[in-house]
């Protein structure tokens, strides 16, 4: 396929407010998770939880008051950090409102305001009356309110294939401009903290009781995170980072566990590189799922054993940021995007000691190093697997 | 022909089948001592939380899928009502009742 | 009009809203039979029927799901438990309660390892997902299964959400020529959702698609794409071949 220039993107994770906070806390190695403070009742895990997200700055405005809850607040949030308002605004100036489409990504929505609406049924007044609007609690609350936000006019939905989300949503815009049905593409991802996640990946027994020890030997599941991350496409324009190549695929095997042998994991990956026609030894670092969980880490380390070389190096960023589900694919596009642009290749937190599974190429350690290509992988619920290819150009 | 139930097994049998939707098998059909899991009824792991979370919430009792003993507990409806009964903390008569030793 | 989209219909199948009992989908292995919620049954139900039409193996297909809701059912029972006990939510429920629940099942009950997308779009979801399918059949020069399905608000849910019935309808899109062509644009336009209708189901959208496909006549739809723009869709039917359907 051809390159697509990456324009702007932001975000917004359990690390703070805009991407150079992230990329100081890769640099620093310093991990923003914390005891889980969000839930009413006890349940002893981990959290990556945006510090300051109630602070009346990120309040919506007047137009937008309707759309209020924890997701489109953390939206809003993404949006008004690293100017990415203005370069879509720029864009929408270029090409006009209607030649720009918006693909978000989520798992959670807006579910935040409906379990909100259930708590307050008791309450003779009917609880507060914006919970009762209906966009509100649809899995597009997200994409709708995005599409205000931005004032865009092209096509514009939201894709819900949990913890793959919001990296599908890169495969749709290529679609879209390849295919000349408009000029840019916003694409995104927002999952917020919630009743759902949380308590839900407790029912499956999944949660860290501890910080998410990803890759490790002793390693005792994930820690939920919530994130905004949103990147600009465009056809035609001027940037040092493109995507590359896209791979996507299905397990077919079960509903909330990978393939025993990471098959659909393996498809999307070759998918990718053929899609961008890269060799696996052309990838310098792989920013993995990697959600700590006993069976994902297993598979994909030993997919990624059998596929690349030593020389590739590959981590997990979840000890960073939480495990971020539907907007965990944007999120760590950024992260991608950062190590291709700062040279800084990040490792993985929290582990000390890797399991067996591991081979040469999943690394602990942070390094200094030249990339110019780059894979970031997303396996979600229900066997939905997606790898994208992101490449730098020499400067 | 499957071994006799006993009274305790009968009602976990009954809470199995409500737990994981098993339409069209009786508590008679589950024999006592043949596997849960893999073969037999079927079962698997997301099955066995579920029975896990409907154990704790009629007994009062917690099993987690990291207890290194699983196998053993969750091998047949014999050997996870015995182990109901050893550990269930819910004192009174239903759950006493409920609960009377394998014969 | 911006650019357009060409694809042909090999074959499709619609639930029937009036039925009073769910679909058994007997697709799935027994393990997942057992856990499919309505939603899941009625999606691969269509889904099944329409591959069958259109004389296509599932397990080829790449697949574009779309529901504006997901499983009601579900999310009732999760913000409920939620509100009261949390801690007792089923785990089984939950690992249902993804939007993406339907096209999982859907993989798993045909082996298909092709890519699948779940989406939603609101009030505007029928349209969105049929956009979606005809455009990765023309861009990836691919057959597309397209399934759009939304289930009944009961309840507390009744307040939220507007869906009355189930409804589903599954399309084998096609770039290779088949009974029926569809040419999709969009248009700078107001239009009302089928779905604003006060008994209707969220994908009441789909009606008049389903309606065009049956009568077996030249149509032009436009059905609501965003808040400003239809998707204008020419019916074409190739008198010469059949279009086979339940």
């Amino acid at each position: 396929m051809l390159p697509l220039a990456i324009t702007a993107y932001s975000v917004v994770c359990a690390t703070g407010y805009g991407h150079a906070a992230l990329l100081a806390a890769l640099r620093d190695r310093r991990g923003p998770l914390r005891p889980n403070d969000f839930t009413a009742q006890a349940l002893p895990t981990w959290i990556g939880r945006v510090p300051d997200l109630e602070c009346a700055d990120w309040d919506l405005p007047a137009p937008l008051t309707a759309f209020r809850c924890r997701n489109n607040r953390l939206a809003w949030a993404g949006l008004n950090t690293d100017g990415f308002t203005d370069a879509v605004a720029a864009a929408v100036q270029r090409y006009g409102a209607r030649r720009v489409a918006l693909v978000m990504g989520t798992s959670t929505a807006a579910i935040d305001a409906t379990e909100a609406f259930y708590r307050h049924l008791g309450d003779p007044q009917g609880g507060p009356p914006h919970l009762r609007q209906p966009q509100l609690h649809t899995p597009h609350s997200i994409g709708d309110f995005v599409q205000r936000a931005l004032g865009l006019g092209g096509p514009c939905f939201t894709i819900a294939t949990a913890c793959s989300s919001s990296a599908k949503v890169f495969c749709q815009a290529e679609r879209l401009l390849r295919m000349g049905l408009c000029d840019a593409v916003v694409v995104g991802g927002v999952d917020s903290l919630c009743n759902s996640v949380l308590y839900g990946f407790g029912s499956l027994e999944l949660l860290s009781p501890d910080p998410c020890r990803p890759f490790a030997v002793d390693r005792r599941g994930l820690n939920i995170g919530e994130a905004a991350a949103f990147v600009l496409l465009e056809r035609g324009g001027r940037s040092d980072l493109a995507l590359l190549g896209y791979g996507e695929s299905s397990d077919a095997h079960h509903m909330s566990a990978p393939h025993p042998e990471g098959l659909g994991a393996r498809l999307a990956i070759e998918q990718a590189l053929l899609r961008a026609g890269r060799a696996a030894q052309d990838i310098q670092y792989i920013n993995l799922h990697g959600t700590a969980t006993p069976k994902n880490d297993a598979v994909e380390a030993q997919v990624v054993a059998s596929l690349f070389p030593a020389s590739t190096r590959a981590s997990s960023t979840k000890g960073w940021t939480g495990h971020t589900l539907g907007a965990a694919g944007s999120l760590e596009a950024i992260i991608t995007f950062l190590a291709l642009r700062s040279d800084l290749v990040p490792g993985t937190l929290n582990t000390t000691q890797l399991a067996a599974e591991c081979g040469p190429q999943v690394r602990l350690e942070n390094v200094t190093a030249r990339i110019r290509c780059a894979l970031s992988n997303s396996f979600g619920f229900g066997g939905s697997n997606c790898v994208l290819l992101f490449g730098r150009e020499a400067a | 022909m499957p071994a006799t139930q006993t009274t305790a097994e009968t009602e976990l049998a009954e809470l199995i089948i409500a737990a994981v939707n098993l339409e069209g098998v009786r508590p008679a059909d589950i024999d006592p001592e043949a596997p849960l899991f893999g073969a037999g009824l079927g079962l698997d792991s997301i099955d066995a939380l579920e029975i896990a979370l409907e154990v704790s919430r009629r007994y009062g009792l917690q099993l987690r899928s990291d207890d290194a003993d699983n196998r053993r507990i969750f091998a047949s409806l014999r050997s996870l009502a015995g182990y109901i009964q050893q550990h269930s903390k819910q004192p009174g008569a239903q759950a006493g009742q409920a609960l009377s030793p394998p014969q | 009009m911006s650019a357009e989209l060409e694809v042909a219909v090999a074959g499709f199948a619609a639930w029937n809203p009036r039925a009073a009992e769910r679909p058994q989908p007997t697709i799935l292995p027994p393990n997942e039979r057992r856990r499919a919620p309505d939603t899941v049954a009625i999606a691969l139900q269509v889904a099944q029927a329409a591959c069958a039409n259109a004389n296509r193996e599932p397990a080829q297909l790449p697949m574009v799901f779309a529901s504006t809701y997901g499983d009601l059912a579900i999310t009732d029972y999760m913000c409920s438990t939620l509100a009261s006990a949390p801690t007792t939510l089923s785990p089984t429920r939950f690992h249902n309660s993804v939007h993406n629940a339907a096209a999982g099942y859907w993989s798993i009950a045909t082996g298909c390892r092709q890519p699948y997308c779940a989406l939603g779009a609101g009030a505007y979801t029928f349209a969105n997902g049929l956009f979606t399918a005809a455009l990765q059949a023309c861009a990836d020069g691919t057959d597309v299964l397209y399934v759009a399905y939304d289930s009944e608000a009961r309840g507390v849910q009744t307040r939220i959400a507007h869906s009355h019935g189930m409804l589903g309808l599954a399309l084998v899109l096609t770039r290779a020529g088949g009974p029926c062509t569809l040419r999709l644009g969009i248009l700078e336009q107001q239009a009302t959702p089928q779905t604003a209708g006060d008994d209707a189901n969220a994908m009441a959208d789909c009606l008049p698609l389903l309606v065009a496909l049956e009568r077996r006549a030249d149509d032009r739809l436009r059905l609501p794409l965003g808040p400003d723009s239809v998707l204008q869709v020419q019916v074409r039917p190739d008198s010469g071949r059949g279009l086979r359907k339940d």
